[in-house]
């Protein structure tokens, strides 16, 4: 498993690094020094890009960690009325589009133009618009309402599901009220997931672009991952120096994860499923269940329906946002898109690499976290060293690095432009999230559990398949689903991997995007998220009824 | 006697030409031929919806030859292209690609063969075709990267709900405090059509009046085209020195009063080559199909699709130009600056783009 991931993950980033020491214009004999690194490094406008990332990143951390955690433990640990609904929500908002969501937040909230400014204006005490998108805020705030945060919720409320209440109930017993069963007993016992979800949060915050690139620029606010980009699209590009842009992330990440594996040392602390009784009672909020209930719905309805709505809107109109034109609305946008000579291909290609990538991973990386929990593996933090490797590399660049192993390998004859091999280099991109995920649930299992299969004569692989894999089903079926999503709509990765036969619908997006036909892009992501949400309700379904726990 | 040497100099001229367009529809048919054998063509490019919708089914119905079309940004085309040759791999035919990657990767980096010796179809090779009375090979030896089109370029676009086109007659109108945060720009400090508007007034009205429109006026920067186009629309910015012609269209169509500026008393207009140069990969892996699709995309029927798609003026001379917006057409007796020109995209426009960087950073 080490020597898999060595290879599959530590060779495209020396690929990588190595590139980024040659001087030398592509394409000609390689010199190699520190001219690039010193390049990105010295110029001004890195240092505050890369101090700008991180307030943004800090700002916005903090409160969606904690409404995400007020979803999930509301979804799965407490009786309030259609959680599931809720839930199925978050997975919605989760899949939406970023870009063409970001624009709907714009027609929202533009001082100009926007439509809640335009409410606001009617009010007797406002004086001029009250929101302003490009702005630090207004970046924080369409950040709160797109993916970032359902990401958290999504991964947390497996884990939250996971707990049993017999912790909960003998703090109960002890006289204590919810709020300090909360702080004192749920919230220490997820604490592994939590700090995960905040560390793939974070990294990911500095790695954020789309918001910032059409909120940020027009207000000079310029952010990390926008100088990294920028150096990519140079011509001729420049990925010396976007390496060595993309190598802070990396120090990064090993601050964070040397603070999180000292947490995690020691003996496990974090059991919750045990061999020995194990209860879902759910938490009880009395009349506070309605408030609870309405207070979600509120907030999915201003921060995810109403934008939605929106968007929806959008892909029916001749132009995104122009009510004021003659007969805006059409379905030109849908059969354009239905009709395109390449969509149903596209779309078979993309239902495939997702299939692939989701069903791979959650094996992949189920056994990965397994190996890393019950400490089997050799050189377990070199391990998950390695997983967490995709994370911190810009999507381009993980790429570029996956091409180069795909054709300096024998992995070209069967991967190079194939389905097979965007699946796989979406699969390695997935490590970070699926294996976190899987090492927390792995975390909140009792070792009595596997004892007492071996006891009873059970190989590890019986155990492992069909007690462990069982009962971590909704995470399981949570990062499968997430992964399935992120594989119909990623770009970056495939754009370097596809070949004709193996296009998948993202390229197509692509194109939509850069060649501005922003009503048949908006069409697309929709049709991409209706997908997911057919297979979230199928997953979601099936992944409940592992566990027993419906 | 005069009619039979008359008809003496008739058969002298006319049987070897008669000669010469035989073996030309010889090797024609040989082409053609070969082309079917290898079955497809591939084409790099920027994703482009004439090709995907237009292009790759006419010449599939034309010679019963597919294009499989690999799209990306060049930045990404080009780091893909590198890696497969770098590891012996040859897997693109024709670059279809913008002039700078055409200049500074395609030809700095010797992926391209000549393609002058292989174009071949006589309507093509035929010299009484083109505007120029030749085919114009862009690159210093005229035999790699053909140009095969020409448009005077949009200086700027404005609304004139808001600002009338007589209080827009020179470079220095621009810097009049009543469009301060009126106009709109790509971002110009980053490689694009900002830093190259950016470059260009540069080179025209020098260092202060840079300053002055992108620091003093405040300039509003983005970097999606849309948000440019629909703040023009608006009228929220009604000034917009780099909005693509191709989002503003469909707005004027909407009856929206936007109006194309062309050239400024003292900035002449511009011309460029734009959607695309033409070159031949060399190593193509179907070299024949390759030769085949490059003939028949710079025929009167391949370059009329393109000159349609993106309302560019093509250089062939037997392209209908009636549906094209005559500001866009080049007046022969005026003098136009040369966006697409090899020296400004490899050197001039690289050293006013860095000028233009320097000032608006020395401003922070």
């Amino acid at each position: 498993m080490l020597l898999f991931f060595a290879v599959a993950m530590g060779l495209p980033l020396l690929f990588l690094v190595t590139g980024s020491f040659n001087l030398s214009p592509p394409g000609k004999e390689a010199v190699y020094g520190l001219g690039n690194w010193l390049n990105a490094f010295r110029d001004s406008d890195t240092v505050d890009a890369l101090s700008m990332s991180f307030i943004l990143s800090a700002v916005r951390l903090v409160p969606a960690m904690v409404i995400a955690v007020v979803f999930a433990w509301l979804i799965a640990r407490t009786d309030m009325p259609g959680g599931n609904a809720i839930e199925f929500f978050c997975w919605l908002a989760f899949f939406i589009p970023d870009f063409p969501l970001t624009l709907a937040w714009i027609l929202l909230l533009d001082p100009n133009y926007g439509f809640l400014n335009m409410l606001a204006g009617y009010l007797p005490f406002v004086d001029g618009p009250l929101f302003n998108p490009y702005s630090f805020w207004g970046i924080v705030w369409v950040h709160t309402s797109a993916g970032g945060i359902w990401f958290k919720v999504i991964l947390l409320t497996p884990v939250f599901r996971r707990l049993g209440a017999s912790l909960e109930e003998a703090a109960r017993v002890a006289g204590a009220d919810t709020l300090a069963m909360l702080r004192r007993v749920t919230l220490p016992l997820l604490a592994p997931m939590i700090l995960a979800v905040a560390m793939l949060s974070f990294i990911r915050g500095l790695q954020s672009f789309n918001t910032e690139l059409l909120l940020g620029t027009p207000a000079g606010i310029y952010v990390y991952s926008t100088r990294i980009y920028d150096y990519i699209r140079r011509e001729p590009a420049s990925y010396g120096e976007a390496t060595a842009l993309g190598s802070i992330f990396i120090v990064i990440l090993g601050v964070l994860l040397f603070f999180y594996w000292r947490f995690l040392s020691g003996k496990r602390k974090f059991t919750v499923v045990t061999g020995q009784g194990y209860s879902v009672v759910r938490v009880k909020l009395g009349k506070w269940r309605f408030i609870a209930f309405a207070g979600c719905l509120f907030y999915l309805a201003i921060m995810t329906v109403l934008p939605l709505v929106f968007l929806i809107i959008g892909s029916f109109m001749r132009r995104y946002g122009f009510f004021s034109i003659s007969a805006p609305f059409t379905l030109a946008h849908w059969q354009d898109l239905l009709s395109d000579p390449i969509f149903l291909l596209a779309l078979k290609n993309s239902l495939i690499i997702a299939a692939i990538t989701a069903a791979g991973g959650i094996f992949l990386y189920s056994t990965v976290a397994y190996l890393l929990v019950s400490r089997r593996a050799a050189f377990g933090p070199v391990l998950e060293g390695l997983c967490w490797l995709p994370h911190v590399l810009p999507g381009i660049l993980l790429g570029l690095g996956i091409l180069w192993l795909f054709l300096a390998t024998p992995l070209r004859f069967f991967f190079y432009g194939t389905v097979w091999g965007i699946a796989f280099a979406l699969m390695l991109s997935d490590s970070p999230v699926t294996t976190q995920a899987f090492r927390a649930g792995f975390l909140q299992l009792g070792a009595d559990l596997e004892e007492a299969a071996r006891v009873t004569g059970a190989s590890w692989w019986y155990t492992y398949r069909r007690i462990l894999l069982p009962l971590l089903a909704p995470i399981a079926g949570a990062v499968g689903l997430m992964n399935f999503g992120g594989a119909l709509t990623s770009i970056s990765t495939p754009v370097l991997l596809y070949s004709h036969q193996s296009r998948p619908l993202a390229i197509l997006l692509l194109e939509y995007s850069v060649t501005g036909e922003l009503e048949r892009g908006a069409a697309l992501g929709l049709l991409i998220t209706a997908i997911i949400c057919l297979m979230m309700l199928a997953g979601r379904k099936f992944g409940l009824k592992l566990s027993g726990l419906q | 006697m005069p009619t039979i040497v008359t008809l003496f100099f008739i058969l002298v001229w006319a049987i070897p030409a008669l000669a010469q367009t035989r073996a030309s529809d010889k090797e024609w048919n040989a082409l053609v031929e070969g082309a079917k054998k290898e079955g497809k063509v591939v084409v790099a490019g920027s994703p482009d919806p004439v090709m995907r919708n237009q292009i790759i089914p006419k010449f599939k119905e034309r010679y019963g030859i597919g294009i499989e079309f690999l799209a990306g940004r060049s930045s990404e085309i080009s780091a893909r292209v590198r890696t497969e040759r770098g590891s012996g791999i040859y897997s693109v035919d024709v670059y279809l690609a913008g002039p700078d990657t055409t200049a500074t990767t395609l030809y700095a980096e010797k992926m391209i063969d000549p393609l002058k010796p292989l174009l071949v179809m006589s309507e093509v090779a035929d010299g009484s075709k083109w505007k120029l009375g030749k085919i114009w090979f862009a690159d210093p030896e005229e035999s790699f990267a053909v140009r095969a089109f020409s448009s005077v370029a949009t200086l700027m676009f404005i609304n004139t709900d808001q600002v009338k086109p007589e209080e827009m007659r020179a470079a220095k109108d621009l810097l009049n405090a009543k469009w301060r945060g009126k106009i709109s720009t790509e971002d110009p400090t980053t490689t694009g059509s900002g830093a190259n508007a950016a470059a260009r007034f540069y080179h025209d009205q020098g260092e202060e009046f840079v300053r002055k429109l992108y620091l003093d006026q405040k300039a509003v920067r983005t970097r999606d085209r849309r948000q440019m186009a629909d703040w023009l629309a608006r009228g929220t910015h009604p000034i917009c020195l780099s909005c693509r012609e191709d989002d503003v269209r469909p707005l004027v169509k909407e009856g929206f009063k936007i109006l194309e500026i062309f050239s400024l008393a003292d900035m002449p207009g511009s011309i460029n080559g734009s959607p695309w140069m033409l070159t031949l990969a060399n190593k193509a892996p179907n070299p024949k199909a390759a030769q085949l699709f490059a003939n028949w995309i710079l025929s009167r029927e391949g370059l009329a699709i393109y000159a349609r798609g993106y309302g560019s003026v093509s250089l062939r001379t037997d392209i209908d130009e009636s549906n094209l917006n005559p500001g866009n057409v080049p007046k022969k007796n005026i003098k136009y600056f040369d966006d697409t020109d090899w020296n400004w995209i490899v050197t001039g426009r690289h050293e006013y783009r860095n000028k233009v960087w320097q000032v608006l950073k020395t401003a922070k």
